[in-house]
């Protein structure tokens, strides 16, 4: 394991247009630990997030994942990564199967099957394993991108926004997804507005707010009140 | 408070009144105006050159008598043409489901949308489509060429209003067979009877009644009137026949639109088995299973799939039925292309939806991602434009040489031609859109609008440069004038591939999509 931490952001900017999306937002998270990723809408979560996952260029700053720059090698980045997006995130007329097929392919996993139906038996997508994805509750789709997310067990593991409209067994496999990853020494990075479940799953938090990083502490000293003001 | 299903005259007006909200949402949405407006000037001026130009146009003095006998066909058929348009119509609206929507099944699922509203709404987009515009543009120069100068404004009105009632019947009788479809056997009801009406078409020409029964429609009475002085006549029938197709078509698409899309639950609650890695004789594995996505992602479309068959089939069925003449044969290639393009080719991308977001996670390269979705846009186009030549090659046997290479050097350039620029479309005006429904369209409608008009015109004056090509004795002539265009269409492609590979181009289409 790298004794470097897995992540490491500095003054992030991403600009789309004339809006400013993340502006100046430092951060670093290390393998072995989970870190979650607080704000309001707006705060420049999701943002960030698409930056390490490697699909949105930065405008400028420096942003490693796992050792890759992902200015200049988004693919060893994408290699490395595992992201459940915000939203959606599922080709509407591919099953299941066919999305955990191409990522496994395109990772060069040979042996993939067994963990693929492991992982939709946990999140209880197993018998829609051969459906389109386009007929999927939101809840569904939300498994379905965990589940995709975790499948390759990324140095990295991305989820944005992974508890939204799940139902309790959901979150329960999700946090298990994210204690595994743990255990095999990767860094999860976990975005969300739910405080309760970050502290549940996370032993680092940090704030964002208007594009910026106004807090990183222990998961655990994020109180409520605390969480409130740095919020306001 | 009244029933979805009321089509009494009070749901008239309040649909009236929320379909001219709806259109202004629409027209609050339309991201270049200036485009848009110019789009429209140049629809309502081609329209008035149609209309007039051909009757300028001394055709009678000095021409050969070939000339002469293809102008007396055109005036003997005019009527069957106006059945044509109206045929038309029918498919048009039976394949997109009833009729387009004027918003998204997603977007009108919270408002309180009346059935009679969504067949306004339906009705108001239906010129929004390549098929219909050209032939009306066709009714309107065959007629100003066929009247006499002084019956010409009677004559033109006659056919706008006969575009109209056609509309709005078709419309009518789309709407009765999306309900048939949507029962518990329809969608076999429906194929049957589509193919039972292709056998009986197709039996009738064999017979030699088609061309008779045609010109012994009523249409034919129409067209004969509106070049006299009875003209007047023929238009109030026509008026009275759209209010009353109008009025009549709300009831099908009440009962339509009240019914589950079975066709569509059936592909989303449908079971595809896995199928193992593809192993291909050239290319790469991930390519393949790429290819193999997105070619899923078109066929297990409702109306992607219901688009290509009809494209594929009747403009070839017309070419084997009717028996084109190779020099009408040649245009038919384009405008197949450019109907199959605009299904999804315009904004290529939206295949993924809101998938885009993870396909872009994938340790892919980015160009191996372009060139598939532009194969599988160009497989599409290929194949509805492939299965018209390859009827008409049955109808009329071999060509001369010369036309050989013609047709097939047309063919060509016009699949390049329009690859090319949708692909830049593609990747320039991406759109988030949700095609599961049939109704849906890949872009805006006065964007589809604007796609449709120019892929037309691109196209139909490329076939017309190898027309003139065809009648010249050299062979190799189509070939070496193909050249150019294809070394024009092949830059173009490649700088919106370029466009694709940069980063920040390529995280505005996919967020675009994804709309997130």
């Amino acid at each position: 394991m790298s004794q470097s931490p897995a992540v490491v952001v500095r003054d992030l900017h991403v600009r789309f247009g004339d809006v400013e999306a993340v502006s100046g937002v430092d951060l670093t998270a290390d393998s072995g630990r989970a870190t979650a990723l607080l704000g309001r809408n707006g705060a420049g979560k999701s943002t960030t997030m698409k930056v390490l996952a490697g699909v949105v260029p930065p405008t400028s700053g420096s942003v490693t994942v796992a050792g890759h720059d992902a200015a200049t090698d988004a693919l060893g980045v994408k290699r490395a990564v595992g992201y459940c997006p915000d939203v959606g995130g599922l080709v509407p007329r591919a099953t299941p199967w066919e999305h955990l097929q191409l990522s496994a392919r395109l990772r060069r996993m040979d042996d993939w099957e067994e963990r693929g139906r492991d992982l939709l038996e946990r999140f209880e997508l197993g018998d829609v394993a051969h459906r389109v994805v386009g007929g999927f509750s939101h809840g569904m789709s939300r498994r379905l991108s965990v589940v995709l997310a975790s499948l390759h067990e990324p140095d990295v593991l991305l989820l944005d926004e992974p508890f939204d409209g799940v139902d309790p067994l959901g979150v329960e496999a999700t946090l298990e997804v994210v204690a595994d990853a743990r255990a095999r020494g990767a860094c999860v990075l976990l975005s969300t507005h739910l405080r309760d479940l970050a502290l549940e799953a996370c032993g680092e938090a940090v704030v964002l707010r208007g594009g910026n990083r106004v807090a990183a502490m222990q998961a655990g000293d994020l109180t409520g009140e605390a969480y409130r003001a740095l919020l306001d | 408070m009244p029933s979805s299903t009321d089509t009494g005259p009070h749901a008239w007006l309040e649909a009236a009144r929320d379909t001219r909200h709806l259109m202004a949402f629409r027209a609050r949405t339309v991201r270049r105006r200036g485009a848009a407006f110019l789009g429209l000037a140049v629809v309502v001026v081609l329209t008035a050159v149609f209309a007039v130009v051909p009757s300028r146009v001394d055709l009678r003095s000095g021409v050969s008598a070939p000339f002469e006998r293809a102008l007396a066909a055109l005036e003997t058929n005019l009527g069957a043409a106006f059945a044509g348009f109206l045929l038309l119509a029918v498919g048009a609206a039976m394949g997109s489901g009833g009729g387009r929507e004027l918003l998204s099944r997603s977007e009108a699922a919270v408002h309180p949308i009346s059935p009679v509203t969504e067949h306004l709404g339906a009705l108001l987009l239906a010129p929004v489509n390549l098929a219909w515009m050209v032939q009306a543009w066709t009714l309107l120069a065959v007629t100003a060429l066929v009247t006499p100068p002084a019956n010409l404004v009677g004559a033109q009105l006659v056919v706008l209003a006969w575009v109209l009632t056609a509309t709005a019947l078709g419309q009518a009788a789309g709407w009765a067979v999306e309900g048939v479809r949507r029962t518990a056997r329809g969608v076999l009801v429906v194929r049957i009877g589509a193919g039972a009406v292709v056998v009986v078409l197709a039996a009738l020409h064999l017979a030699g009644l088609l061309a008779p029964l045609a010109r012994s429609l009523p249409t034919t009475w129409l067209a004969d009137t509106s070049q006299t002085t009875r003209w007047p006549l023929a238009l109030g029938v026509l008026l009275l026949l759209t209010v009353a197709g109008l009025v009549v078509g709300a009831r099908p698409a009440a009962w339509a639109l009240g019914l589950p899309p079975r066709e569509e639950l059936r592909v989303q609650s449908g079971v595809h088995e896995a199928r193992h890695v593809p192993e291909p004789r050239w290319g790469s594995a991930d390519r393949a299973l790429l290819r193999r996505l997105d070619r899923g992602s078109v066929w297990r479309s409702v109306g992607m799939r219901r688009g290509l068959m009809v494209l594929g089939i009747g403009p070839g069925l017309v070419a084997l039925v009717a028996g084109l003449e190779w020099g009408t044969v040649l245009l038919l290639p384009g405008l197949t292309a450019s109907g199959a393009a605009l299904l999804f080719g315009v904004n290529a991308w939206c295949l993924d939806g809101k998938g885009m977001v993870w396909r872009e996670t994938l340790p892919v390269s980015s160009a191996d991602v372009f060139d598939v979705r532009a194969l599988v846009v160009a497989e599409c186009m290929a194949a509805v434009s492939g299965v018209t030549v390859v009827l008409a090659l049955l109808r009329n046997g071999l060509p001369p040489l010369v036309t050989g290479v013609a047709v097939a050097s047309c063919w060509l350039v016009v699949l390049v031609q329009v690859l090319a620029i949708v692909m830049t479309w593609s990747v320039r005006s991406p759109y988030s859109v949700d095609l599961s429904s049939p109704r849906a369209t890949p872009a805006p409608h006065a964007a589809m609008a604007g796609y449709a008009g120019r892929l037309s015109l691109v196209t139909t004056l490329t076939a017309m440069v190898f027309t003139g090509l065809a009648a010249l004795p050299w062979a190799w002539a189509p070939a070496v004038v193909s050249l150019p265009f294809l070394a024009w269409s092949t830059r173009r492609l490649l700088r919106a591939r370029r466009r694709w590979l940069a980063g920040d181009e390529r995280a505005r289409v996919v967020l675009t999509v994804a709309a997130v």
